[in-house]
């Protein structure tokens, strides 16, 4: 198995491990007999900390959608997978395994598949990343100068199929995530107040 | 096919979109509980209470909606037992309801979760006792015996369960009687 390979497997490992602990510790902060954790203060405190990391995890999407010129930002890349983790941990731990109301239910369903998606693309960005570099070793090795290289390698990329597909899926799972946390929040505030 | 999506197709899914929205608005006046209620109601209000009697919008369930059904007078006018001192005490101090009852957490669930009654109102259903006081003497306030009485209510309670309805055993009723049966779980 390749590093690519390995390192999926860890990832995945580690995210099944992290879904484990949160259900646990949701369930084990639930013991009390008054209500489930999400329904006190500070499982709504987590549930709004949750929502603010994952819509912090949009500014990388938005910075390349919206200023394409611009070089990669690694940094924000980073908040977007840490985030992207991390928020969607906390909700798990607002929510719990107490599924009853359709909204919540899809909404959870949906951010799991998010997750999935998420998941598959950075496997599909390292994939990409090193058929790049592979790419331009190949082509310095050639002798081709290093501005010539970078417009082969610009026109490769605009080519490449695979990620423009996966973007087709993580896009739209996002924006129906998003609606249906959305709705959850507008109807527990509804129903259950301020 | 590529994200996001052309303009050209921003009118069919904004019509989807609103498709969407208009038959889950609809789907959930019809059924509102099983789109947006945490969990079941209990026996006291399922299939005899819609949303809105108990919340009002953006306020959550409200003292005032619950007095509506489960008024001053009725705690006053009851004869004298611990929950209805209790409340009319509650009464006089406008305390909260939700402050020591709650719901949706199932059919058999209890509701009250700050009880003076650790045994819920499954006791009174499996003794076909009314109060409190038909086991408990001068009870105020909860400790390990409670005042028990030796009358035939308790004994016979305490001759049925084969022992497991001991001395300091019958606070929680549903540690062995999950669901509200009465038989208890095996291996309890």
């Amino acid at each position: 198995m390749n590093v690519v390979g390995r390192r999926t497997l860890t990832v995945i490992a580690l995210v099944a491990l992290a879904i484990v602990g949160a259900l646990t510790a949701e369930w084990w902060l639930s013991q009390s007999p008054d209500r489930p954790f999400g329904h006190t203060q500070a499982g709504h405190v987590l549930g709004w900390a949750g929502l603010l990391l994952m819509l912090l995890v949009l500014a990388y999407p938005f910075r390349k959608r919206h200023t394409p010129g611009q070089r990669w930002s690694k940094s924000l890349f980073q908040v977007h997978i840490v985030g992207g983790l991390v928020g969607h941990l906390l909700i798990l731990l607002h929510a719990g395994a107490h599924l009853h109301a359709l909204i919540p239910v899809l909404a959870m369903l949906a951010m799991g598949l998010v997750v999935v998606s998420g998941i598959v693309g950075q496997v599909l960005h390292a994939l990409a990343f090193r058929t790049m570099n592979e790419q331009r070793r190949l082509l310095l090795h050639q002798g081709l100068p290093e501005p010539e290289v970078e417009a082969r390698l610009q026109a490769l990329a605009k080519q490449e199929e695979t990620f423009r597909l996966w973007q087709v899926i993580h896009g739209p799972l996002t924006v129906t995530f998003v609606a249906l946390a959305m709705l959850h929040i507008g109807g527990a505030l509804y129903y259950g107040g301020f | 096919m590529t994200w996001p999506p052309p303009f050209s197709m921003y009118p069919v899914l904004l019509t989807a979109t609103l498709v969407l929205i208009i038959g889950l608005g609809w789907a959930s006046a019809r059924d509102p509980e099983s789109f947006w209620a945490p969990g079941d109601l209990s026996v006291h209000h399922a299939g005899r209470m819609s949303c809105t009697q108990c919340h009002e919008p953006f306020r959550g369930a409200t003292t005032a909606n619950c007095i509506a059904c489960h008024a001053d007078a009725t705690f006053i006018s009851q004869p004298d037992s611990p929950p209805q001192i209790f409340h009319r005490q509650a009464a006089r101090e406008r305390a909260r309801c939700l402050t020591c009852h709650t719901e949706h957490r199932g059919t058999t669930a209890r509701i009250t979760t700050d009880p003076l009654n650790p045994h819920s109102e499954f006791i009174f259903r499996v003794t076909g006792t009314q109060s409190c006081r038909d086991c408990h003497a001068g009870v105020q306030k909860p400790g390990p015996k409670y005042g028990l009485l030796n009358n035939d209510a308790v004994r016979r309670l305490v001759a049925k369960g084969k022992g497991a309805h001991g001395p300091g055993r019958f606070a929680d009723c549903f540690r062995c009687h999950a669901g509200g049966r009465t038989g208890a779980e095996r291996g309890s």
